[in-house]
């Protein structure tokens, strides 16, 4: 029953966490560096969330779908400005990793200066508890689960079924093979980053709704979707949803076995342990 | 006049960690993402021996310091010989578990409600805020010193040729794993000792200190500055910390509605340097130093070039 119990609010709580490492993964698998700014495209989903929710006064569900595309279009906007620029220059993998913790924080702190430091609030739409056997849950985690299924299965197709999946995965493996074979890399990009922008906005929607919308709820979950990552193997956009769902039932797990605060120490000892035998050698 | 002195000496104890970092980052290669957690070792190390154990603060500091490299040293055992990406996640996953360790661990650290007090060493002195700045502005000269001495030693030549091409350095014989190890476990203990020395300058310790900022601040510092040049981290630090920190937050007439908003504003500056730097000038101000920019040697060399090769 334990394991059953934390299998269920494992995936609850995992949901956001699984979107996150899919659209982390996809940007790490095509241009080959850990995006921290990714952590931004998280915050900035929940605050494009309020400014539709709350502000201009939009019902939740109707809300989402703009605070994505927004999400992907600043996701798109980030990669134009700031990141193509760098690879061109030829910035390596580490030095790319510290400018994205640069625009990571002119993100973040820009988004402060503007809105203020605050904790904000999603008008929820009409929550009621609901019983399933043994277990419950509200319809707003159930409806955020079967979304954040759908927008995964989407995802997995789209990479492993699609052309754009093939040209993605053609540019991450041989750059210059795929652009002899005539896959634009620029096209490509842009769909790539706007896919993820997306995913990563959808995430801070239900993060948010969940919770509440701070500046750094981002930055929050961006060190276990990095782990995820590495551990699930380089831009391997399945071993994400599984190395995410498996981190999520297993905070769940040992959060239900001892305090809540261990988990987090288990879970990122844990991921240290599998490092050692998946990272990638050096020499 | 005291807070000026206390952000001085921080500003001290962060030079330091930067030019650790130096030697990490900039001469070995190994991107450390975990320096608030080594310091913060070192810094709840020292305040937990010296308040709960009552043992004297420069035991305490050693003790911490010995500590801390056992810690780095299990770590490095475990990932320095993977990827730089997973070097990266691992010690900042690492910052994270002792930052959340010492939330929990309350009968030790105190947890949410802080640990103190930790005095200054030698009550008998006056104004011993001063002569423990002194202190640091030794220490910190000797850290200066001393890896500018390694880099151009034969041991500095070798962490260059591990951050360059670790395979080649490897098929030469060198024993890179075991000496990039050292590397880190030594500067990981000496991250400690500086996390220690912080101890008396906050006199009370709060969870709070073991922010992961610590570290950005230092990256960007030392990025800043050059990661390179034995004087990035001095430049950096003044660039950043001293120039947001101590001139702007002290001394600029900013009315007090907006004073709220300073730090954010600083930390969004702080991003926007290290991007316009990464973009147009990537090995920082200062450029890179030392033997490995020098021409290759001439049919004549010159004779103070004769002298540093040898």
């Amino acid at each position: 029953m334990l394991l059953l119990d934390a299998i269920f609010i494992g995936l609850l709580e995992a949901s956001p966490l699984i979107l996150a490492a899919m659209g982390f993964t996809l940007i790490y698998y095509l241009n080959g560096f850990m995006n921290i700014a990714y952590a931004e495209s998280v915050t900035f989903g929940a605050y494009f969330a309020i400014l539709f929710n709350v502000v201009l006064g939009m019902h939740f569900y109707t809300a989402i779908l703009p605070s994505m595309l927004m999400s992907g279009v600043l996701s798109v906007a980030v990669y134009y400005a700031i990141f193509r620029p760098a690879l061109n220059r030829g910035v390596g993998p580490t030095e790319m990793i510290i400018l994205s913790v640069g625009v990571s924080f002119m993100l973040r702190y820009g988004l402060i200066l503007v809105v203020g430091p605050e904790n904000l609030f999603l008008n929820e739409p009409n929550i009621s508890y609901l019983r399933l056997g043994w277990m419950g849950a509200t319809n707003l985690q159930l409806i955020a689960l079967g979304l954040v299924v759908l927008t995964a299965g989407i995802l997995y197709w789209m990479i492993y079924n699609t052309g754009l999946g093939e040209q993605m995965r053609g540019l991450a493996n041989n750059h210059d093979l795929a652009m002899a074979s005539g896959i634009n890399p620029h096209r490509t990009s842009i769909a790539i980053w706007f896919i993820a922008g997306c995913a990563g906005g959808l995430s801070g929607v239900f993060s948010g709704v969940f919770a509440q919308v701070t500046p750094y709820m981002g930055w929050n979950i961006i060190l276990i979707t990095m782990l995820v990552t590495i551990v699930a193997g380089i831009g391997s956009v399945r071993g994400a949803a599984v190395a995410a769902v498996v981190a999520g039932i297993l905070t769940a797990f040992i959060t239900l076995v001892t305090k809540p605060l261990y988990a987090e120490v288990v879970l990122l000892m844990a991921f240290i342990g599998v490092l050692t035998f998946r990272g990638a050698r050096t020499a | 006049m005291d807070y000026l002195i206390f952000s001085l000496s921080l500003m001290l104890i962060y030079i330091g960690l930067a030019q650790l970092l130096h030697v990490q980052f900039g001469m070995t290669g190994i991107p450390n993402f975990g320096v608030v957690g080594f310091w913060g070792l070192g810094l709840y190390g020292t305040g937990v021996l010296y308040v709960t154990y009552a043992v004297p603060l420069l035991p305490a500091i050693v003790l911490a310091s010995v500590l801390s490299g056992v810690v780095a040293y299990v770590l490095a055992y475990l990932v320095l010989q993977r990827s730089g990406q997973a070097i990266l996640a691992a010690t900042l996953a690492l910052a994270a578990v002792i930052s959340t360790l010492v939330v929990t661990e309350k009968q030790l650290t105190g947890g949410v409600k802080g640990l103190g007090m930790i005095s200054f060493p030698f009550p008998e002195l006056g104004s011993r805020n001063v002569v423990y700045f002194i202190f640091l502005v030794i220490v910190v000269a000797v850290l200066i010193w001393g890896s500018a001495k390694l880099r151009d030693s034969r041991l500095g030549r070798q962490l260059i040729a591990i951050r360059d091409n670790e395979e080649l350095a490897a098929s030469l014989g060198k024993d890179t794993a075991g000496v990039k190890r050292m590397t880190f476990v030594v500067t990981c203990a000496l991250m400690a000792a500086l996390g220690g020395m912080t101890a008396p300058l906050h006199q009370f310790l709060v969870p709070y200190h073991l922010a992961p900022s610590l570290t950005f601040a230092v990256w960007i510092a030392l990025v800043l500055g050059g990661k390179s040049h034995s004087l990035g981290a001095l430049i950096g630090v003044f660039a950043t910390f001293g120039l947001f920190d101590i001139l702007i937050e002290t001394y600029a007439p900013v009315p007090t509605e907006q004073a709220i908003l300073l730090p954010n504003f600083k930390l969004f500056c702080y991003g926007l340097l290290l991007v316009l730097i990464i973009m147009f000038r990537p090995s920082g101000m200062l450029g890179e130093d030392g033997p490995r920019v020098r021409a290759r040697p001439r049919p004549t060399p010159t004779p103070g070039a004769a002298v540093r090769e040898g």
